[in-house]
């Protein structure tokens, strides 16, 4: 029913993506830093973009906030053409990698540069300014301060407040907390992702870090040699990840190899399974229990708090397992191991 | 113990730098052709000799014509120069950045000579612009170098930012790029004038029928001194001296004009 309304067919205002993707490529002489890449993003969504280095994903970034062009390919910004406009002429802003902030001014007048652009009066901006610093937690004592003065997270706050002064329909995020150490990072993740929900604002980030991206978003897509391989939102690229090199990026896996001479239990037909690979996560092995049992030599044993890891030497290789505390097991020890096939993911490549 | 022994250090370094100029200053408060000191008669005619004479305004503006044109180009020429090398990567780069100091360490009066006869060649007849470019050709490096450094230590992501912020390339330039390059800008400058204002070497061969301030003040000094040469040698001093606190002047009253406009526009939103 819904099917046949000729009003459904259209695209709704509520319904079109914020950001539409269309076949965007970019090659520098003769290198393919993007291949093809398609995609919409929802509005409200917070969307992150993981690769390692040189995947390309700074380079989609950029092209995003318009600071690069494609070679070919176009981009819808809420169905409108955006496809070699200029950044400026652009309601979106992003947060920098070196963060980029002017250096030579202090906190306030980073955060009001926007606006100036805009040619707002100086007590508007001001106000605005402190709201913006409220709104990332800086007093207004702040206003005043060289930027040279801030520490590192209050940087990462003030490059944060300067991006949202313009009320930008997108915000692009540029790995903004690589450069921080671990507590500090956690910290900002939560309240990124904290202020994305509060904002109702469209974040897309880019990170090399898979763990920053399952905990702040709704949707990950995962690039490679300039294309996106995979996307998803964090349980499906966590459980269901679609080849071995996603799998690895996710994190410590086992990966096995179906028909591997060196693990016969494996080339036993096993329902559905004919060839490809297994990826079994370090807590789908036991030590009791069904399912396919492979004999071990324990090599290493690490305490993670309260869980131990275990590295496994395998008739197919090393292999990672994780055990709760109280597994007695030792560096030298040999033991037997089991898995539920049924719990391992197959890929095929 | 360190104190008074770096205070000796230090005055006598003072002494050094600054006992020729005053002597050039008493010289030229004596009313012999000959040096010799105490004078007998002290005088001021040397003075009232030179601000009558319209030679030294000739040689003033002449010399000030030549370092004001260098300043300029000297100053866009080493900005594009510094940027290329700072911004862009390109074949030879490293070639070419060695390749713009050598001219420096040339002797200047080979230099002089070699641009003479590269003006004749390509027949030129030398003037004061002739002397324009021969300056540039020493000064330029220099100048490029000076801004390098500045550019060098500078995120250029933050045009970026100021892009995406809003601003258009003007404004990019006049709001983020400009205030980070100042100070380069402001000491190359420095530099650019005063080595033009200057030098002697290469204007003596390359400024033909024009004669600027210390080509004048060399030839009087070696063939028919007289105190009013001294003179104007203090009065050009004074006037390179005067450029510079002109200079520091306006930018100190700008940078305290722009503190009182940021603190003036805050005392206005905070009541």
């Amino acid at each position: 029913m819904i099917a046949a309304d000729p009003q459904m067919t259209g695209t709704p205002a509520d319904t079109q993506p914020a950001l539409s993707l269309q076949g965007l490529s970019r090659r520098f002489g003769d290198t393919h830093a993007l291949r093809e890449v398609s995609l919409d993003i929802a509005e409200g969504e917070f969307f992150t973009i993981v690769g390692p280095s040189g995947s390309g994903k700074t380079t989609l970034l950029r092209i995003l906030a318009g600071l690069d062009q494609p070679t070919t390919g176009t981009l819808l910004l809420r169905g409108k053409d955006v496809t070699g406009q200029p950044p400026n002429k652009r309601p979106t802003a992003m947060v920098f990698q070196s963060l980029a902030l002017f250096d030579h001014r202090s906190v306030g007048q980073n955060v009001e540069f926007a606006l100036k652009m805009r040619g707002i009066d100086a007590a508007t901006r001001k106000a605005r300014a402190l709201e913006l610093l409220d709104l990332v937690r800086l007093g207004p004592d702040y206003y005043g301060k060289a930027v040279t003065q801030c520490s590192g997270g209050e940087r990462q706050r003030v490059a944060l407040a300067r991006a949202l002064a313009s009320d930008p329909e997108i915000l692009f995020f540029d790995e903004p907390l690589s450069a921080l150490d671990y507590r500090l990072r956690k910290t900002l993740e939560v309240e990124l992702r904290s202020l994305q929900r509060r904002t109702g604002r469209t974040f897309v980030y880019i990170t090399h870090s898979l763990e920053e991206a399952m905990v702040m978003s709704d949707r990950i897509g995962i690039m490679k040699d300039g294309q996106l391989v995979q996307v998803g939102t964090p349980s499906d690229i966590y459980d269901r990840p679609r080849d071995r090199f996603v799998a690895r990026f996710m994190g410590e896996v086992n990966i096995l190899q179906i028909r591997d001479e060196h693990l016969p239990e494996l080339n036993s037909p096993l329902p559905g399974f004919a060839d490809g690979h297994l990826i079994l996560r370090p807590e789908a092995l036991h030590t009791d229990g069904q399912g396919i049992g492979i004999k071990v030599t324990v090599q290493e044993r690490f305490q993670l708090g309260s869980r131990v890891q275990l590295h496994l030497d395998t008739p197919a290789g090393l292999m990672i397992a994780e055990q709760p505390a109280s597994c007695a097991l030792q560096p030298g020890d040999e033991a037997q191991f089991h898995f539920d096939p049924a719990q391992a993911h197959r890929v095929t490549e | 113990m360190r104190k008074p022994l770096q205070t000796l250090w230090l005055t006598v370094i003072v002494v050094l730098l600054y006992v020729p100029i005053l002597s050039v200053i008493l010289a030229s408060l004596a009313n012999t052709r000959y040096m010799r000191f105490p004078h007998r008669n002290w005088s001021i005619g040397a003075y009232t000799d030179a601000f009558s004479q319209h030679e030294t305004l000739v040689l003033h503006l002449a010399s000030l014509k030549v370092a004001a044109l260098v300043t300029v180009f000297a100053l866009v020429l080493a900005t594009l120069g510094a940027m290329a090398f700072a911004r862009y990567d390109w074949r030879g780069r490293s070639i070419y950045q060695k390749a713009i100091v050598l001219p420096i360490f040339f002797p200047q009066p080979v230099l002089g000579l070699a641009l003479l006869l590269f003006f004749s060649a390509l027949g030129i007849t030398p003037s004061w612009k002739t002397a324009v470019f021969a300056h540039l050709v020493w000064i330029l490096p220099i100048v490029t170098l000076v801004i390098s450094i500045r550019l060098f230590g500078y995120d250029p992501a933050q045009e970026d930012a100021a892009r995406d912020l809003g601003a258009t390339r003007w404004q990019v330039l006049k709001e983020v790029t400009l205030p980070h390059l100042a100070p380069g800008l402001i000491s190359g400058g420095l530099f650019a004038f005063l080595l033009s204002w200057s030098n002697l070497p290469l204007s003596i061969f390359t400024t033909g029928a024009d004669t600027t301030l210390p080509e004048w003040l060399f030839s009087r000094v070696a063939t028919n001194y007289a105190p009013v040469v001294s003179a104007i040698a203090v009065i050009g001093t004074l006037a390179s001296v005067a450029f510079g606190v002109v200079v520091l002047a306006a930018l100190w009253i700008q940078r305290r004009a722009s503190r009182q406009s940021s603190s003036a526009s805050a005392s206005i939103s905070t009541s």
